[in-house]
């Protein structure tokens, strides 16, 4: 049990990598808001797993690009459960990863740039606004982004996805050179391609067989591997790394 | 901090959810039917129901009455070229990841058959562009020399006329062993002009079900000749009205039912049966080099992990061919990996109680040849059945339990070691696919070597499970197993001229 007693807000939690790191939280003991947006059929699932397993979970519907949403998502983490120690900002704008149908640089529009920025980078500013007072308050707090491998080897560029979830990694850099005197680390986990979720669905065989090939654990992510990596960012036992890019990519991406 | 609990019983109270009903049958129009719940099981979305009519033998014979009548209003009528375009237009839609029902199958099959949701929808699609009309068209020729035939007499090369003709009715008996595997002789019915009764095994009754509705879609009068009915197998009431309606009957499955679907079916009615086959893969040191290695593997571990070898053209074993850059033993440990990371991609499915002794008998009987130090090794998944890779040092064949049991045999050369293993299994007519990775000047000899005893597919690795159109599946013809042929003889069309009452 490395995280008892510890309250996480995991965002876009109803499904996929979200999901299965709220499961993993709450299997540590953690106390879990399952943040979501559309999905509520899909956050309801995610919450009864948690319970199935003895944990404790509530779901929360936010859209994180509103700051005031994203605000009240952690009144409602604090006023439930008496403090937010571990925020992961894993919520995007909706986005699926098809190598196929994605768009080429000269067909991207600006505003294709802005929903990412709107949600991978605007949606992490507004719960990360909203929580540091009180991890301020605590002197501790663990806040884990979710950002790409693609940023270091885009094998498929995806534009503005790849762009938002690198500004993404700079905010966190940043914000972790000005939260650790408050004894809060701010880490980012940049996952390879990952199987088994809804966006990763229309990458097809040949792509994944391409990633496989260059992989030297010679396999894709599986939520699971995610999830793992975010339990270790917020316990105790990654108290002293912060700053950091974790990527969770079986290899594929090294240094 | 407030009490536990508080709040939490808003939201997210036990999803009492109820249960998405299927039909699992499909009936030409006017056939009424009390349906009853058969079986269920749980999809993404929550608990699924599968619902079968109640069927006896008079409701089976009113059926087939039906589906005869429909044919001979219209199936019959249609040229080869209509119901190939009907058959392909019905799978171009399938080829759509947006249509309702391939949606609808993705959803339903894992929770269905326990095979790996990611894994379905790669053979799914893999299978469904063998309908494309050039497939069609390549298997129609492969068997007959003018595919005309089926819709009039056409002149022979030999003199006079020939006609094809395909049974009024087919009786299919499918298996459940593999998703969708009815519909190429559902296809293959409709391109004869016979009307189609199916019937479905319960572990997989969907895939013909939706086909027949995609077919009704594009045109609703040629699908008003199909029915699809599963049943428990093995009901003599049942199968025999069946098999006495139709005049021809094609059974798939394991020996039991194509024995006893054989015992009942009268001499003279045509039989045309699929029954069980084993498949395997001969791997040249040629495949073996650092370069090639990596790929090598990870296509025969593809082929394993595919519907959990439940199809007959899934490896039980392979032959590793020394002085590559991994020796048998190294190359079992190296599969046996693969395996694992495959679980994770494309999760095996649970077992029967059954399925799971048979493959901890065969790992405790090779971990007791280890430890006396004879030359056999195990590499199991901890914990489960998930995945066994057993190394033997002696070429030999064994029925695998499947489930992902993998048996690797060393061999100095696959000519002089590998085939002669394989010859028993082959004069007992189990020998099928051999997926092959050798040289090209040696592709031809093994060709013949396995050829003659028996084996009748070589493919490349990680293809095993995806027959091309046209193949001679278990060696013979297809389409040609289910025809009859009327000629008009050489000469007879001039002796008639004589009768034209103008002629000379």
């Amino acid at each position: 049990m490395l995280l008892q007693g510890k309250t996480a807000l995991v965002t876009g939690a109803s499904r996929g990598i979200g999901a299965e790191i709220a499961a993993a939280l709450a299997s540590h003991g953690a106390v879990v808001i399952v943040g979501y947006y559309s999905r509520q059929d899909a956050a309801e699932r995610t919450v009864e797993r948690i319970r199935a397993s003895g944990g404790r979970a509530r779901a929360h519907r936010a859209d994180v690009r509103s700051a005031s949403e994203a605000a009240a998502m952690v009144e409602d983490a604090v006023e439930h459960y008496g403090s937010i120690d571990i925020v992961v900002n894993n919520a995007l704008s909706p986005y699926s990863f098809s190598p196929s149908a994605r768009r080429t640089a000269w067909e991207q529009e600006w505003d294709d740039y802005r929903e990412q920025l709107e949600g991978s980078v605007h949606g992490a500013y507004n719960v990360c606004k909203a929580a540091m007072p009180h991890m301020q308050k605590q002197s501790s707090g663990r806040i884990i982004n979710i950002v790409t491998n693609l940023i270091d080897f885009p094998v498929v560029p995806y534009h503005d996805y790849t762009t938002a979830k690198s500004a993404l990694l700079g905010y966190t850099r940043n914000l972790a050179a000005e939260l650790g005197r408050f004894g809060i680390t701010v880490n980012a986990l940049a996952p390879g391609l990952t199987q088994g979720t809804d966006s990763s669905r229309d990458t097809k065989e040949d792509v994944r067989r391409d990633i496989i090939r260059l992989t030297p654990l010679q396999r894709l992510a599986v939520p699971q591997d995610i999830a793992g990596a975010a339990v270790l960012l917020a316990s105790d036992l990654a108290g002293f790394i912060t700053g950091q890019c974790l990527r969770v990519d079986g290899g594929l991406v090294m240094g | 901090m407030t009490a536990p609990g508080r709040g939490e019983g808003d939201m997210n109270k036990a999803i009492k959810q109820e249960p998405l009903q299927v039909q699992a049958y499909f009936l030409p129009p006017g056939i009424e039917a009390d349906v009853t719940v058969a079986a269920r099981f749980d999809t993404p979305d929550g608990p699924a129901e599968l619902l079968v009519p109640a069927l006896n033998e008079d409701k089976l014979r009113s059926i087939a009455d039906e589906l005869k009548r429909r044919r001979e209003e219209y199936l019959a009528s249609l040229t080869t070229a209509d119901v190939v375009e009907r058959i392909a237009a019905a799978a171009e839609r399938w080829l759509d990841p947006a249509y309702p029902h391939r949606q609808l199958a993705e959803r339903l099959l894992p929770g269905l058959t326990g095979y790996a949701a990611d894994s379905i929808r790669l053979q799914l699609k893999r299978y469904m562009r063998t309908f494309r009309k050039k497939e069609l068209l390549r298997f129609i020729g492969e068997e007959l020399d003018d595919p005309l035939m089926l819709d009039e007499f056409r002149p022979r090369k030999s003199g006079g006329f020939s006609r094809a003709y395909g049974p009024e009715l087919i009786f299919h008996v499918f298996s459940g062993n593999v998703p969708g595997v009815s519909l190429w002789s559902l296809a293959m019915g409709l391109v004869a002009r016979s009307a189609q009764l199916g019937k479905t095994s319960l572990a997989e009754p969907l895939m013909a079900v939706l086909f027949a509705r995609s077919l009704a879609e594009i045109d609703p009068r040629l699908a008003e000749a199909i029915a699809i009915v599963p049943w428990k197998g093995g009901s003599r009431e049942l199968e025999s009205a069946a098999i006495a309606s139709a005049d021809a009957v094609v059974v798939y499955g394991g020996g039991g039912t194509v024995e006893s679907v054989r015992a009942i079916v009268p001499a003279g009615k045509r039989f045309v049966a699929y029954g069980p086959k084993a498949s395997v893969a001969l791997i040249g040191r040629e495949a073996l080099t650092p370069d090639r290695l990596n790929g090598t593997v990870a296509r025969l571990a593809a082929d394993i992990a595919h519907y959990d070898q439940q199809s007959c053209m899934s490896p039980h074993c392979v032959y590793v061919e020394e002085g590559g850059s991994v020796d048998a033993r190294s190359f079992a440990a190296y599969a046996a990996a693969e395996l694992g990371r495959l679980q994770l991609r494309w999760p095996r499915s649970a077992l029967t109680d059954s399925e799971a002794y048979a493959i901890h008998d065969v790992r405790n009987r090779y971990w007791l040849e280890e430890a006396e130090g004879g030359g056999a090794a195990v590499y199991a998944s901890p914990g489960g059945t998930d995945w066994t890779v057993i190394y033997r040092d002696v070429p030999g064949f064994d029925v695998s339990p499947l489930n992902r049991t993998l048996v690797v045999y060393r061999c100095r050369s696959l000519e002089d070691d590998a085939v002669p293993a394989l010859a028993s299994c082959g004069r007992e007519g189990l020998l099928q696919t051999c997926g092959v990775a050798v040289h090209p000047q040696r592709l031809f000899g093994m060709a013949e070597r396995l050829g003659r005893i028996g084996a009748n597919r070589l493919c490349p690795l990680g293809t095993m499970l995806q027959a091309k159109a046209g193949w001679h599946h278990d060696g013979r013809f297809n389409l040609i197993d289910l025809l009859r042929f009327a000629d008009i003889e050489r000469g007879t069309e001039d002796d008639a001229e004589q009768y034209d009452p103008d002629f000379e």
